[in-house]
This record gives structure tokens, sequence and C-alpha cells, in this order.
């Protein structure tokens, strides 16, 4: 753990030790992925051959494999549908996890650094509270968190969406552990020339921990985008309305028109697959690290 | 900042960096401490509150009531106990069924990518994909696919193997099979990945000394790859057996529960409870026995496979 981590880009999961040829007996084994990943892609190949299908054609038999007459009129509709503006939710699943990533990493990383890196009373039973905390399941805290919402005013605010879920243990578990791996040396000629503990997590801790903060980050991002359960219960106006609630609720209003359906279903997945692709290396290996190695 | 101000000038006598003692670690944590208390501790003590007493939102007066919902969870004639315990079960049916799944087809997609094969990257990225979806469209998707009528799966069904279509989405017992399927489909790339990763951790040294003492492929999976596997799989496991227990948007998505309750998941009876039906007593009481379960079952999982682990080693 000298070098935390510093290639992160080149993934544990790359490593190959070993000359091992590519040779025909790779010949089956190919072919078995190959099988494989086209049943893996079948379910985004059929949402998007049936967004540009006409309505008539979504359920025409025999099946269309491929749209005969493909058009752009589910996109359209879905992009002025009255029912719901899905680039509007998109911006507020923007927003909200932005806002939320920004939040708990910087609180993640207060909180890890003296947790890390200063010795004081009741440190170890602080950091184990907080690790003890992930043994809640969050049902339990559903109910009394949305009773706290309607007290606070926050239903249909943003609010309800970024604050409860900042104090997350895994955050500061996963900064802690990258921190603690750092060399201290850096840190004692940093106070040799008269840094405070402030200045030391600033100018050496945070840059030397990017990959992790990144990762971490990923996470945050990623989670709060895709959360589902909580938002379904804490925004109701159209308006407030996250990524996946506002699909659901096309899901609830165009029951039977899947030409509908699956255009708003392939709008939603664009930004989330451009996102994967961009922080692929990061969000592999990031997964690969966290408290597997050894 | 100027608290630690006096003693920067002091030789630096600290043991192992950072101030030794002093306000400013407690500082440092004072802001995750409030939000902690305020959203972490502070909703568990308030929610067994709320089961304790009669609670409407309208009303003056929440009277104390003690452990009367909990009592109500085992009285079966109320439709709470019925409701309740048959979301559990079909829970715990899901369960026990797709942890094998997820758990044997990560492991067996890793095994097939960990050498190098043209394409892996490709391969790999796109067992990975589906689990970037959020559950919505994985839900509607699948729905989708599984349409009674016209549904991918019945078109190949019809057109390709002339066979009926079968309605999935509203016969008991075969609807689970979209919700089991969509899930594998979504979440086998993590699986997958933490595999890959501990896979690429074994020493080949040992598959070479293998070789040399003339072993085939399966001798070196079952005496080097598996045994070395043993943590990786207990954290696959426990992570997925929790994260099948915690079910709820598939089934609301796919299913919204039905056939007749038939794939309506703990959690989202339990929302169901207190959001569709404004009892938030009751439903915190089920939360905690819910918990409860959960917090058993994380423990005893524990107990087992670290005795495993021991054992194993």
């Amino acid at each position: 753990m000298a070098a935390p981590a510093r290639d992160l880009p080149a993934v544990t999961t790359t490593r190959e030790s070993g000359p091992r040829r590519r040779g025909p007996r790779d010949i089956p084994r190919f072919l078995l992925l190959c099988l494989l990943a086209v049943i893996f892609l079948a379910p985004m190949y059929w949402m998007v051959a049936t967004s540009l299908k006409a309505e008539t054609d979504v359920i025409a038999t025999p099946t269309q494999w491929v749209p005969l007459r493909p058009t752009l009129d589910n996109y359209r509709e879905v992009f002025t549908s009255p029912d719901g503006n899905i680039l509007r939710w998109m911006w507020n699943s923007f927003f909200v996890a932005s806002v939320f990533t920004v939040l708990h990493v910087a609180l993640c990383a207060l909180t890890a650094y003296p947790l890390a890196r200063m010795r004081f009373k009741g440190r170890d039973t602080i950091f184990w509270i907080i690790l003890g905390s992930m043994m809640i399941p969050w049902v339990v805290s559903l109910i009394p968190t949305y009773l706290m919402m309607l007290k606070f005013n926050w239903i249909n605010s943003f609010h309800s969406l970024i604050w409860p879920g900042l104090a997350g243990a895994f955050g500061v578990f996963l900064l802690r552990q990258f921190f603690m791996a750092l060399p201290k040396e850096l840190e004692e000629a940093a106070r040799l020339d008269g840094a405070n503990s402030l200045q030391v997590l600033w100018h050496v801790i945070l840059p030397l921990s990017i990959p992790a903060l990144v990762t971490l980050a990923v996470f945050a991002f990623m989670g709060s985008w895709n959360n589902f359960i909580w938002p379904t219960f804490v925004v109701t106006d159209i308006d407030k309305l996250t990524l996946p609630v506002g699909v659901n609720t096309f899901s609830q209003r165009y029951v039977t028109e899947y030409g509908k359906l699956m255009a708003s279903t392939a709008i939603a997945s664009v930004p989330v697959l451009i996102a994967y692709l961009l922080a692929q290396r990061y969000l592999i290996s990031g997964l690969s690290t966290t408290g597997l190695k050894e | 900042m100027s608290l630690s101000l006096p003693r920067e000038n002091v030789p630096p006598r600290r043991r192992r960096g950072g101030e030794s003692s002093g306000l400013v670690p407690y500082l440092y944590l004072l802001p995750f401490a409030l939000l902690f208390f305020v959203f972490v501790v502070y909703p568990v003590g308030y929610g067994f509150y709320v089961s304790m007493h009669r609670w409407d939102l309208l009303a003056e007066t929440r009277p104390f009531v003690g452990l009367e919902y909990y009592r109500n969870l085992f009285d079966f004639s109320t439709p709470q106990a019925q409701f309740f315990w048959n979301s559990m079960r079909n829970t715990a049916f899901f369960t026990i069924v797709s942890v094998p799944l997820l758990v044997a087809t990560a492991l067996g997609l890793a095994l097939l990518l960990y050498r190098p094969i043209f394409g892996r990257a490709f391969f790999r990225a796109v067992f990975f994909l589906p689990g970037v979806l959020t559950v919505s469209v994985m839900g509607i998707l699948w729905r989708w696919m599984f349409d009674n009528q016209i549904g991918l799966v019945n078109a190949v069904r019809t057109d390709i193997f002339h066979l009926q279509p079968l309605p999935f989405l509203s016969t008991e017992g075969l609807a689970w099979i979209p919700i089991i399927v969509g899930t594998l489909w979504w979440t086998i790339g993590f699986n997958m990945t933490l595999y890959l990763a501990a896979l690429g951790n074994i020493s080949q040294s040992l598959y070479e000394a293998a070789e040399i003492d003339g072993a085939t492929a399966w001798p070196k999976f079952r005496f080097i790859t598996w045994p070395l596997l043993g943590p990786v799989t207990l954290f696959v496991f426990v992570t997925t057996v929790l994260a099948s227990f915690q079910l709820f948007g598939q089934t609301l998505v796919i299913t919204a529960g039905g056939p007749n309750r038939t794939t309506q998941s703990a959690i989202q009876y339990i929302t169901e409870e207190a959001f569709t039906n404004n009892q938030f007593s009751s439903a915190s009481a089920m939360a905690f026995m819910f918990g409860l379960v959960m917090l058993i079952f994380t423990f005893l999982q524990f107990r087992i496979m670290a005795r495993d682990a021991r054992e194993g080693s």
C-alpha cells in the first residue's frame, strides 16, 4: 500500500502475470462470450427498436425485429408531453446529484481526516459508531425521516433529496483507509514549515487522494442520480421530480404505449451511459479497490 | 485555525503527526456529527416512538399504545399480519432463488473474462453496462421484454419456436421470472467486477506449479482458484443477500406486486401501509420487524461464513 493506487486507471483486474498466448483453444470461449453479449444487449436493442416504431408497428404480428418504418414521433411526443418535462427532470437529477456529491465528498473528507491522522480521545469509538450505522437498514429510518421532512416543510423540496443522505458511513470509511496509507513524512515536512492542520489537509492530503476522492464522487453521484425509492415519496410535484421517478410516472400513464415508454427510457439512459463511458476506468477500479485487497 | 497556532512553534514531539489533543479534531467532526445525529441516530429513536403510539397525521393526540402494533403483526386475523408476512415470504423466496444465481453467474463470467481474449474490454463493458441504469428504466424495460402478448420473449416463443405466448406478468409464479431475470441482467456486472479483481490478485506461479504436477483445469479451479476466492465470495454473498432483501423497485415497476400480491416485496408493503394507507405506526412497527430479521440474518451469515473461511484455510 506504499503507493496507494496511484495507478488506478490501470485497474487491478488487468494485471496479467505470465505470458498466455491466444490460441485456437480460445475460440469456444470467444463464441460463448459473443452469445452472452448478444443476450445482454438484446433488451437495449429492443428498447431502441421499439422507440423508433409507430404504435401500430409495435403491436404488429408478425413481430418487426427491425423497425420497417422508423420514426422519431415517439421522441417528439415525449419531449413535448404535457404530462411532464423529461429535460426538466434530467436537470433536477443533475442538480441534486451534483450538489449532493460536492457536499458529501467534502463532509466525508473533513470527517475522515482527523479519524485517520490525528490522535484524540474517543477517536476509535467515534469511528466504530459511524461504521456501525451501516448495520441499520435504511427502511427503519424511512418513515421517521419522511415525518421529519413533513415537519421541516421539505416535501417537494430538493432539501429532502440532499440532506438526509449526506452523513454516509461508507464515504468516511473509504477516505479514512486511504488517508491512513499516505506517508507521514510529507505531512511532517509541511508541519515543520508551519502549516496548520487545515493547510495540511488542503495542500498535502487531498491532492494525494484524488483517486479516492474521484471514486467516492462517482459513487455518490451515481447513487443520488439513480435513487428511486426516497424521491418517490418526498417529491410529488411534477416539475420537481427526478428522472427515475419521472420516467416511472410515464410508465404508469402510458401503460400500453410502449413506443413512447421506450423513447422515454432511452432518453433517460443516455446520460448514464455517457457518464459510464467517461468514468468507466474509475468506476471499475474503484469497485475493485474498496476493501477487497488482500 | 488559530486554535492550534501556539502549538505550531513547539518542536514536533507529537506521535504519528497531527495535533495530539485539543479541540481541533472535534471541530472537524462537528458538521458530520450534526447531520449524523439529525438524520441517522434520531430517526431510529423517533421511528420506535412512532411505532409505540397511534400516529395519525390529522389527529391532535397520539396516544401511547405500547407494543400493540408489534402484537398485531402476529395476529393473523388482521390483514396487516397476513400481507406483511406474505411480503416477507416473497422477499425470502426472491433472495433464496436469486442469490445463488447472482453469485455463480458472476463467477462464471469472471472466469470467462479474466484471461486475455480479443475484445475483453468490450465484453466487460457490455456485462457491466446494465448496472448503471436506474431501477425504473430497468423495470420498464423488462416489463416490456416479458409483455404478455408482444414482448420480445413471447415474440421469440411464437415466431421462432411456434409456442403459445405465456402471460408472464399476470400468472402467479411466472411473474417472478421477469423480476429475477431482470435483476440478474441488472446487477451481475457488479459482482463480476469484484471477482475479476480477486482473480487478478491470484499469483500465476501457483497455477504454474500445479501444471508441473500435471493438474488440469478442474483441479486447478477446485484447489487453487476457489479457496483463494473465499473472502471475495463471502463479501459478494453477504452484500448480494442484503441487497436482495431490500427488493423494491423491480417488483414495483415490473409487476406492481401482482398478481394477487404474489410478488409484493416487504419494503413495498411497508411503504404501501405508510404512504397509501396512512398507517405510519403500523408501518414503523413492520420496518423495525424487517430490520430485526435483517440484522439477525446478517449476524448469522457472518458467523457461518467466517467459520467456513477459517476451516477452509
